[in-house]
């Protein structure tokens, strides 16, 4: 029984092997993506403008946000509107570490995200006890209740006056700062990204989508529901926290109405939709449009408020309309031109076994 | 605390509980009929206030009049908003999906007060806004009484609608089991949006008599929608009975808490309840089962 089943794996390894590579939608998938990291990797030495490099950074940031975001929402389908929550504690717990007790800023932020991952634990027992509507307005309430603390607690965040961050790197000037920032931002993302990926691969990330698709029948079927959720809530606190951190040190200078923002939350939640919640690149997609959306109204009509109803106008659109987000419409898009996929139940086996007959006589031939 | 201070914040409680009352008794019917949470019910209440304002500043009239206008546009609006977006929604994602659509119209109403009336504060000026009168020994301004009254007579109005109509048993019937007030030959399609409505309708009651005494600019929804959805949690969601209770009970425990610990430290009593029901009891301490599953 052992043998057979190594020799039949044995067998079948090779042939999915080329499967892989011969798959055009794979390839194209894989070069797509490899264009975009070596766009985003050399982007930085192309230019000497310090305002795109900034847009670069803030909008690496929105991406590790919203990747960060997707540990929760992609993978259980529990939308928080509340994560700018850990973005704000993780800004603040690297300035307050480094302002106040005087601490090595790359210690302070190599704590930040264990920090806010030990505070998302309560928060998390208590929020996953309801599902649906009832989580969302605990994820509302605590970004609310983090707004009040930091505002009024003034000896130890500044008040509405803020805190100021000592800079990270006293003698780089403000592109080399920049620059520097940036490359630690691809990192981090690369982090996310990677860890999302292994999460999406493993047992683990099946018991969370099963959460995601019915959290009664995966439960009844044995998924650890409750821990599941935890432990997804607290990876996606401890990225989020991660991005605050690092926008701590970039930034240099917090203010409790910008960090503990439900608008930041909306983007996330907004970024990640777009893109597509069910994809590893989703957020990163969404975080672009948006991103560079976000930049260019508020570049374009400065103070008022109209970047508050593109945004929410973006929101419904994707809402009502394209739910699953971008990355799958535009697959969707081009899997029509290419070969079909067919449910099990349209073939019978004889037709299966006659089908692959075929394309392997064919393919034979044609070599 | 003096015995008079604290017949003052009591009674100012009481007043503040009437009107978080009303609007969360609003929210909560959302909630029941289509499952739909509707986090643009304060941006509707705030859009409220600015058209009272807007009445005010324009005609020299009473903002109270505005209500003529206010309440069958947002009745109308409401059922638009039901028919033409919710409906929209696929059933299995629904409360999901509603909340970043009601999300989105709170944006854009937010985004378009702040364009239309800038961001500059604004606040109605009424003859009657200077004076009190003495209730009980106690201070109190004619428009927290005015706005209070407002308040009160707008739920007794829902409850009359609620418990003494055929309208009303149907929405009743619709909250409690959708299916089976279809099997009798309730409309619920029809109900839901009319509920929608209602609910919308007590938004601009409620955003009138808000505007009657505070300082109202777009961003302040933020400011409302956390308590409001504290109060339907802790009462237990879908629940208006509930939602009036938790009402009036975390009213009064704000405004008592204002004097030792200041205006905004009394706020996360808000949330200082939410999280105890959670903990304590997650379906809310008046709701019945529907409350955990959504």
């Amino acid at each position: 029984m052992r043998n057979g089943s190594e020799s039949a794996g044995t067998v079948t390894a090779p042939g999915k092997g080329v499967a892989l590579l011969r798959s055009p939608q794979r390839m194209t998938g894989l070069a797509v993506t490899l264009v975009v990291a070596v766009v985003i990797l050399v982007f930085p030495m192309t230019t000497t403008t310090g305002y795109l490099l900034s847009t670069g950074v803030v909008v690496l940031n929105y991406a590790l946000v919203a990747t960060g975001w997707n540990f929760m929402g992609g993978f259980t389908g529990y939308i928080s509107l509340g994560h700018a929550a850990y973005f704000g504690l993780g800004c603040y717990t690297t300035a307050i570490l480094i302002d106040r007790t005087g601490m090595n800023p790359w210690l302070a932020l190599a704590l930040t995200p264990i920090v806010v991952g030990l505070v998302a634990v309560p928060v998390g027992i208590a929020a996953l006890r309801v599902r649906g509507a009832s989580f969302v307005i605990v994820s509302i309430a605590f970004v609310l209740i983090l707004l009040l603390v930091s505002q009024s607690w003034v000896s130890l965040t500044g008040g509405s006056t803020g805190i100021m961050v000592p800079r990270a790197f006293p003698d780089l000037n403000r592109l080399e700062h920049h620059r520097v920032f940036y490359y630690i931002f691809v990192a981090a993302l690369a982090l996310a990204l990677f860890v999302w990926w292994r999460i999406d691969r493993s047992r683990f990330g099946m018991g969370l989508k099963a959460v995601r698709e019915d959290e009664d029948k995966a439960r009844a079927l044995g998924v650890p529901t409750f821990w599941s959720k935890l432990v997804a809530f607290v990876w996606s606190a401890v990225f989020t926290g991660l991005a605050g951190g690092l926008y701590a040190l970039w930034f240099g200078d917090l203010d409790p109405v910008f960090q503990f923002s439900i608008l930041l939350g909306a983007y996330m939640v907004l970024m990640a939709l777009l893109g597509g919640v069910r994809e590893l690149f989703g957020p990163v997609v969404g975080a672009i449009v948006v991103g560079l959306a976000v930049e260019f109204f508020k570049a374009e009509f400065g103070d008022t408020q109209f970047h508050l109803v593109a945004t929410g106008l973006l929101l419904a659109v994707v809402v009502l309309f394209m739910p699953e987000g971008v990355i799958p419409a535009v697959r969707g898009l081009f899997s029509r031109f290419g070969p079909q996929l067919t449910s099990i139940r349209e073939e019978t086996a004889e037709q299966l076994a006659a089908r692959q007959d075929a394309a392997g006589s064919t393919s034979r031939s044609d070599a | 605390m003096s015995s008079a201070l604290l017949l003052q914040s009591l009674i100012l409680g009481i007043l503040l509980g009437g009107l978080y009352a009303l609007l969360a008794a609003g929210l909560t019917l959302y909630f029941g009929v289509m499952r739909v949470v509707m986090i643009a019910h304060s941006a509707f209440l705030i859009l409220a206030g600015y058209l009272a304002w807007f009445f005010n500043v324009k005609t020299g009239l009473d903002p109270l009049i505005s209500l003529v206008i206010t309440v069958p546009l947002f009745f109308g609006i409401g059922v638009a908003v039901q028919r033409l977006l919710m409906t929209r929604l696929k059933p299995a994602t629904l409360t999901m999906m509603s909340v970043l659509l009601t999300f989105a119209i709170a944006l854009v109403i937010e985004g378009m007060l702040g364009f239309t009336f800038t961001g500059v504060q604004r606040r109605i000026r009424l003859d009657y806004g200077a004076s009190s009168i003495q209730v009980l020994g106690a201070q109190v301004a004619v428009v927290k009484l005015v706005a209070f009254g407002l308040a009160a007579l707008a739920l007794f109005a829902l409850w009359l609608v609620l418990k003494k109509t055929s309208f009303g048993q149907a929405l009743r019937a619709t909250i409690q089991h959708k299916e089976a007030a279809e099997l009798v030959g309730v409309d619920t399609a029809k109900v839901a949006s009319y509920g929608f409505g209602l609910g919308l309708a007590t938004a601009a009651v409620g955003g009138t008599a808000l505007a009657l005494d505070a300082t109202i600019y777009p961003s302040l929804h933020w400011h409302w929608i956390g308590p409001l959805f504290a109060i339907i949690v802790v009462g237990g969601l879908g629940s208006i009975p509930g939602a009036a209770i938790a009402a009036m009970l975390l009213g009064i425990t704000q405004s008592l808490l204002q004097v030792p610990l200041g205006t905004t430290w009394a706020q996360t009593v808000f949330y200082i309840a939410l999280f105890v029901t959670l903990i304590v009891r997650p379906q809310g301490f008046f709701g019945g089962r529907l409350a955990q599953r959504f």
